[in-house]
């Protein structure tokens, strides 16, 4: 199932995920959401949905459409994206996703 | 001698109800590197002296600057222009001259970080890139030494403990490099976080409690929140995971 056909199936199969943000994500987007989405979705899917609801996430995350900075980190139930399938790393239902860019000073 | 044993007991004497005789006896034989001290190694230093950690190598090439004073309490006002080592070795002896202090004043590098290890039971990161706390994690990794993380920007901080062999290594942690430049930085950060990896310290050195291992702390000031994170290795890491079984 792709993406745009997963969103047109939203009514029936919907998967309850968990977002949670750290450090200056939490300036432009609440701490902890809880989301129903569509079954099949991938953060990929996830991604546009809040993008779409934080104006400003975007430009954070993304360095270019659909390429991540890369020092963004997306942890799915604390496996990092990076070691998975990227943004096509799929979700389930009860997935707790963590968004946190990692702070360097000292 | 038996004046100084009894000064040593009674400057430890409100601890040792925490940590115990033997847990005072092991901060008295342990030997920590700290790597990088501003703004987190100050706290770092401060308190690992203070608490009667037997030995003390730092580690910094930097002169002290007025603009360090917000953050690194270690330095004084008349320390500006002088070599941050001379500056600290001299502060912290005065506050525990019962312990050893080994100031090193150079800078990190691929060829010069398995010696500034070399010797030492922890690796305390007071470093302000990743481009050297991977340097640093990596050698303490391949002598299996452990390595407290710690970093901070503007009013939040995050802390990890790696243990080699069993806990996810610092890339796995954080892959890829934040990007560098001038962090904003005030000093309660710095020295939260930093008291927080002397903490872990302590506990490691003790044997005590429970370290943020396979964990990181994300400490967030603004909002008064501190959450704790689990990150699991990357099967595929180089350092750390199968990838590096293999090799």
């Amino acid at each position: 199932m792709n993406e745009k056909s997963a969103l047109m199936n939203a009514t029936q199969d919907r998967i309850t995920i968990t977002v949670k943000s750290f450090a200056t994500f939490r300036e432009v987007m609440d701490t902890q959401l809880t989301l129903d989405i569509p079954e099949g979705s991938t953060i990929r899917t996830l991604l546009a949905e809040l993008t779409g609801r934080y104006g400003g996430l975007g430009k954070l995350m993304f360095a270019a459409p659909d390429t991540l900075r890369d020092f963004v980190n997306i942890l799915k139930n604390g496996r990092n994206i990076h070691f998975l399938c990227g943004l096509d790393t799929a979700l389930n239902d009860g997935d707790v996703i963590a968004l946190f860019p990692p702070v360097a000073g000292g | 001698m038996m004046m100084q044993r009894n000064t040593e007991s009674e400057r430890y004497r409100r601890q040792i109800a925490v940590v115990g005789e033997e847990g005072q006896e092991a901060l008295g034989k342990a030997r920590i590197v700290i790597a990088g001290v501003g703004g987190l190694g100050s706290a770092i230093a401060l308190y690992c002296a203070a608490a009667g950690v037997g030995y003390i190598r730092l580690i910094d090439c930097d002169t002290v600057e007025v603009s360090n004073l917000n953050r690194q309490i270690l330095y004084r006002t008349e320390d500006i222009g002088k070599e941050k080592m001379t500056a600290a070795a001299a502060n912290l002896c005065t506050l525990n001259p019962g312990i050893e202090v080994e100031p090193v004043q150079a800078k990190i590098t691929a060829e010069n970080v398995e010696s500034l290890l070399d010797g030492s039971d922890l690796v305390l990161d007071g470093m302000d890139n990743f481009p050297v706390r991977y340097l640093l994690a990596h050698a303490a990794w391949n002598h299996k030494i452990p390595f407290i993380h710690g970093a901070v920007s503007g009013m939040y901080g995050q802390v990890t403990t790696i243990i080699p062999g069993v806990t996810p290594c610092l890339r796995c942690m954080v892959p890829f490099p934040p990007p560098s430049g001038a962090t904003p930085i005030i000093g309660v950060t710095t020295g939260i976080i930093g008291s927080i990896q002397a903490a872990e310290a302590i506990k490691y050195l003790t044997g005590r409690g429970v370290l943020y291992t396979g964990r990181m702390l994300l400490w967030d000031g603004l909002r008064g929140d501190a959450s704790v994170i689990t990150i699991e290795q990357d099967p595929a890491c180089h350092e750390c995971g199968k990838a590096a079984t293999n090799e």
